[in-house]
């Protein structure tokens, strides 16, 4: 019995492990008294090689598909070893590793077994189990089976935190070549239910106060970069559209994996795009936390985010005719848009300027990354010879840095958060 | 203001450094060091006075620290206490001396000051590894069904630690003890109380609790969680750095998938 789970843990995490999403932020449960909460800022509990955050336990229910697309691991046509939980099995194994404070809660995918509405109900039959047989009250993150019944979606967007339809690839056209069983519609219309009823459930509480939760922590999605020739302008266009239409909270990139390496429909690649996955999250940072529209980041002009430099850098770099910003007296959406000034620093730079002036100290001592900024503020004094800078001067300065690999995650730090939260954390200020 | 200086003792708590404070307006002699009297501590040459903590001294510099700011601002002295760092008793009192003789009103919410912005920086940092902990404490079930974990972090936080873990795990009882200084918090399902315990009680390399208090099955789910730890890492995304930023070498001790 013990080694059957063990052995199924090690087949089902192993097989789970592309799916990026790990966030367990954006849902507050108040304890019930029986077993768990969840924080709204949400939580690591540990860190992968790959120095990703563990926040859920992340598994599939099975790794037997009916399907066969070109990306995925798990396709019906790969020869690998297969397994399949019980709900009982998945529900204690849960419930074990949450009592022992490893995991956050539980992040629920899987293939496709015998058809859409019977995986999605054996999901459903996990978490309901977890609710009502364990009175789990953590955080669930379930993914909705392309092609279950609206009926089952609902069941599973009542019990779930966070429901989740991945796009996989960013247009359709696309999609239809690396995953014939696919379509557009098959993402977009769960993805359109699981908006609409949670707008629905947001009414009905303001009417009523104890009427049930629709997905409290929202939905998200995910898309795979670089087993397409999609373009970073057209990816960012989508995701800009989910977040307008869809109210998506979050879009998750994940650099391609060469998994099956023997099907011809994909690109050759020696190592998964990790750089241009990043500059993607930077630039979805942008426009979730800075205020950029997608086309400001990039247009049909500049379809690509450069990979040397950071988006907002590119950004400031294409448009000197905005700078300098003067930290004493710009305003705060001005002040967001300096590259090396973060959010938080925005914001003690403007609430903080009735005391007196802004100077460099002050700069250095909130982290502000002086390296990048220096070339587009005011602040008291300009530093000397920067002044007469040309953008292709201060491109080379910046794009030469020999760390620039290391740097990279600089929009994130600055932020102060990791990739777990979906926003930055405010629990740290004050 | 202070013409005079001197070195303080107390005795280590918050309320022992507010009559530090106390005394120095008191006598309006300036502190040129202040130190807690922990197991061998050192004091520099110059004129030394012991300071004892009189609760109701304590309780006026408190009842102040209310009066010039607000009950946030208190919350963060009381957590920026917390950090261990040796600079911070004395950047405290920079901070209250200012707090309390400053003609603004609102001078304490003032971040262009550099002892403001340190406060703050430090009950950041504070909080932030209380966050950290939030993730990084590990239970290990006992033959009672107690649920134990040891921890080691490097400001004195493990009672920061109890509202979270009264409100996620309210219907067992539990332990989370600190091994470097000696105590740990213990909830009974009613309320949770400070309890001190034998120094064998937990491993100090691994945390473990003793082999004959543990329940049978915990090698098992140790086990479940070091493969799960293995199964859901992608080797050829390995970013060892990024791994070791977010999750210090010096938090792993007690993290079984770290330990093996």
């Amino acid at each position: 019995m013990k080694d059957k789970v063990l052995r199924k843990l090690n087949i089902l995490a192993d097989a789970a492990k592309y799916d990026v999403s790990c966030s367990s932020s954006g849902s507050s449960r108040a304890s019930k008294g029986g077993l768990g909460n969840a924080k709204s800022a949400g939580i690591c509990h540990s860190f992968t090689e790959d120095g990703r955050c563990i926040s859920l336990l992340k598994i599939l229910y099975t790794n037997h598909c009916i399907y066969d697309c070109a990306y995925c691991v798990n396709r019906r046509s790969n020869d690998r070893p297969r397994a399949t939980f019980t709900p009982a099995e998945l529900a204690e194994l849960t419930v074990s590793f949450y009592r022992r404070n490893f995991i956050e809660g539980l992040f629920l995918s899987s293939g496709v077994l015998r058809n859409p509405d019977y995986t999605m109900e054996q999901l459903n039959t996990v978490v309901r189990k977890l609710r009502n047989e364990h009175r789990f009250n953590g955080y669930v993150h379930m993914k909705s089976i392309p092609g279950a019944d609206p009926l089952l979606v609902r069941e599973a967007g009542l019990l779930a935190d966070r429901l989740s339809v991945n796009i996989e690839i960013p247009s359709e056209l696309q999609l239809k070549r690396l995953a014939p069983e696919k379509d557009f519609a098959s993402v977009y219309d769960p993805m359109n239910l699981i908006s609409r009823e949670m707008l629905a459930s947001k009414e009905e509480r303001r009417k009523y106060r104890n009427a049930p939760r629709f997905v409290p922590a929202g939905q998200s999605t995910q898309l795979i970069v670089g087993a397409s020739p999609d373009k970073d302008y057209s990816i960012l266009k989508l995701a800009s559209g989910f977040y307008d239409e869809q109210k998506i909270k979050r879009v998750y990139y994940s650099g391609f994996m060469p998994v099956n390496e023997y099907d011809n429909r994909l690109p050759v690649l020696t190592a998964p795009p990790l750089r241009r996955e990043n500059r993607l999250y930077q630039a979805d940072w942008l426009m979730r936390f800075y205020h950029f529209r997608y086309d400001e980041i990039l247009d049909e002009q500049h379809p690509d985010l450069e990979p040397s430099i950071d988006p907002k850098l590119a950004y400031a770099l294409r448009n000197p005719h905005l700078y300098p910003v003067d930290l004493n007296k710009a305003t705060h959406e001005e002040i967001l848009r300096v590259p090396g000034i973060g959010v938080r620093s925005a914001k003690i730079i403007v609430a903080n300027r009735r005391f007196g002036k802004i100077t460099m100290t002050h700069l250095k001592r909130m982290g502000v990354a002086l390296n990048r900024a220096k070339y587009f503020i005011l602040c008291g004094e300009l530093l000397t010879g920067t002044k007469t800078l040309y953008p292709e001067q201060i491109r080379r300065r910046l794009a030469g840095k020999k760390d620039m690999a290391g740097k990279q995650l600089s929009l994130f730090e600055a932020a102060g958060t990791d990739l777990n939260q979906d926003k930055p954390s405010s629990l740290i200020n004050g | 203001m202070f013409k005079q200086e001197r070195i303080y003792t107390y005795d280590g708590s918050l309320d022992g450094l507010f009559c530090v404070v106390f005394r120095a307006f008191e006598d309006k002699v300036s502190p040129s060091a202040i130190i807690p009297r922990k197991a061998g501590y050192q004091v520099p040459l110059g004129e030394i006075l012991p300071v004892d903590t009189v609760s109701s001294n304590a309780q006026r510099v408190w009842k102040k620290i209310i009066d010039r700011s607000d009950q946030k601002n208190a919350r963060k002295i009381s957590v920026a206490f917390l950090s261990e760092r040796p600079e911070t008793d004395m950047l405290l009192w920079r901070y209250l001396n200012k707090l309390f003789t400053h003609p603004y009103g609102d001078y304490y919410k003032n971040m262009l000051d550099e002892d403001v912005y340190e406060i703050t920086q430090t009950a950041r940092r504070v909080r932030m590894e209380v966050h950290r902990f939030q993730g990084f404490v590990r239970f290990q079930r006992t033959r009672d069904d107690i649920y134990a974990a040891a921890i080691d972090p490097d400001n004195d936080i493990v009672q920061l630690l109890a509202p979270h873990f009264k409100g996620r795990f309210s219907d067992r009882r539990w332990l989370i003890y600190d091994t470097r200084r000696k105590y740990g918090i213990f909830y009974d399902m009613q309320q949770i109380s400070i309890v001190a315990l034998d120094d064998d009680s937990f491993s100090l390399t691994s945390g473990n609790i003793r082999q004959n208090a543990r329940a049978v099955d915990e090698d098992y789910y140790r086990t479940l969680w070091q493969h799960y730890y293995d199964a859901i890492n992608i080797k050829e995304r390995k970013n060892d750095r990024q791994m070791r930023s977010f999750m210090p070498v010096r938090y792993w001790k007690y993290l079984p998938e770290k330990d093996r």
